[in-house]
């Protein structure tokens, strides 16, 4: 928690945004914004903007990190200076960068068929460029989209979203205020096919059945969340394949 | 129209096995971006990586020069190989080649055989997965280009396209334009229209 005084979050049913407790801020997610890049993609998520970008399969350099078996993947998340007003518009590889740039790794080792590029490496780059909480999730719903978009074969097209607490209420997608005054914060990301769990951390405490409701609700949303990654990647075909159609 | 498709999407309640599926017990599920033709079963990626198959003509740079072989970069995880042995000309470093695979070996190095150089000319790089549209059914789609804008093309699988002579920047367009609009229906009338109108000479195509 922050110092300073604790701002009311919640003022007569509303969040300060105006929100529901289980409203998703509006997201608009777009696929390949990137000439030079095999894969990429944009995301505006409230006031976060985040481009993801995807290199490779590609020979594993240095030599001694590539794995005979499978392909690796490095990933880099970064803020941009310009980011944010606070302390966490440093850039380049500091703890938090470093934290997230791993655990988004490990979200996508789970979807990835690794084993069909052995000896390569696969580079997913995470650039936050105006941030408002809740950018870890926002940039692996990004870089999801933007591994498809550079024809990377996965099992699944993985989405993130974050809940939280705020006195007695749960709420979702928290923004950077409710991120820093919050009660509890979990990131949660999802393969939507097998409802499997590829990320979950937390900040903070909840009971069991907070818990419950809070990965319910982060659920429900995936929902949305997954519509919209896949219209990113199969409206710009459908309208040219409408446009032409005989 | 086929079904656009996103990896993880459910194909078939029955196995199909091809390069871009995934079968769990007796599910298909998708790989990568692509059309899904329900009634033949088959996946045509719209992206995709390139995977080396046997028999396949790639375009290469050479890319260094050994005693007994040549190291040939293919624009992907796979590096190339040719084996002096099987070559009867010589390469130098830079030189463009085209090389038909022979085999991927254990160290997921491609054998190249049956190589030769390629001079002058130009390389643009286009999607692995847009390929055989600029290839067309029995070249149909390639030799139209090639008629129409006086070039010579050489088409790699490993999506790389050379191009020499005639008009190179009219053959280009239209080789960027196919890999956009791959998909769509009536392709090769478009690019003929296309070659027709913009190719000066009023050359017919």
């Amino acid at each position: 928690m922050e110092g300073g005084e604790k701002p009311e979050l919640i003022v007569n049913g509303k969040r300060l945004d105006g929100r529901d407790f289980g409203e998703l801020r509006s997201l608009k997610i777009e696929a390949e914004v990137l000439k030079n890049a095999d894969g990429s993609a944009y995301v505006e998520w409230g006031n976060n903007k985040i481009i993801a970008a995807v290199y490779g399969p590609k020979e594993a350099l240095p030599k001694h990190i590539s794995d005979p078996d499978r392909a690796i993947i490095k990933c880099r998340y970064s803020m941009a200076p310009f980011s944010s007003l606070e302390e966490h518009g440093r850039t380049g590889p500091n703890r938090r960068a470093t934290e997230i740039s791993k655990v988004t790794k490990e979200v996508f080792e789970n979807v990835i068929l690794l084993d069909r590029f052995p000896g390569s490496e696969i580079d997913i780059f995470i650039e936050v460029l105006q941030s408002d909480g809740g950018t870890r999730a926002a940039g692996i719903t990004a870089a999801a989209v933007a591994l498809v978009n550079a024809g990377i074969p996965m099992s699944d097209v993985p989405y993130a979203v974050s809940a939280g607490k705020v006195g007695d209420k749960i709420i979702l997608d928290l923004n950077k205020i409710e991120d820093n005054y919050s009660d509890a914060d979990i990131p949660i990301a999802i393969s939507p096919r097998t409802g499997n769990v590829l990320l979950l951390q937390m900040d903070g405490s909840l009971t069991k059945e907070e818990f419950k409701q809070a990965f319910n609700m982060a659920k429900e949303a995936g929902k949305t969340i997954s519509e919209l990654q896949k219209s990113a990647l199969v409206d710009p075909y459908r309208k040219l394949a409408e446009k032409y159609k005989v | 129209m086929d079904r656009i498709v996103i990896p993880g999407e459910l194909l078939a309640e029955r196995p199909i096995r091809s390069e871009n599926t995934l079968v769990e017990g007796n599910m298909t599920y998708a790989t990568v971006l692509s059309l899904f033709d329900e009634a033949k079963g088959v996946l045509i990626p719209l992206e995709s990586v390139w995977y080396p198959k046997h028999g396949e003509t790639v375009i290469g740079i050479i890319e260094e020069t050994r005693l007994n072989s040549y190291n040939v970069d293919l624009n992907s995880s796979f590096k190339g190989m040719i084996l002096s042995k099987f070559s009867e000309t010589r390469f130098a470093q830079g030189d463009i080649v085209e090389a038909v695979v022979r085999d991927i070996d254990e160290t997921k190095t491609v054998m190249l055989m049956h190589a030769r150089s390629l001079y002058g000319g130009k390389i643009i790089d286009i999607k692995p997965s847009k390929i055989p549209r600029i290839i067309g059914r029995e070249n149909t789609m390639l030799n139209q280009l090639m008629q129409g804008t006086m070039s010579s093309i050489k088409v790699g699988t490993n999506g790389r396209v050379w191009i020499k002579g005639g008009d190179a920047s009219l053959a280009t367009e239209a080789i960027l334009r196919i890999q956009e609009e791959a998909h769509t229906a009536g392709l090769t009338e478009r690019i003929k229209t296309m070659l027709e109108s913009k190719n000066g000479n009023g050359n017919k195509v």
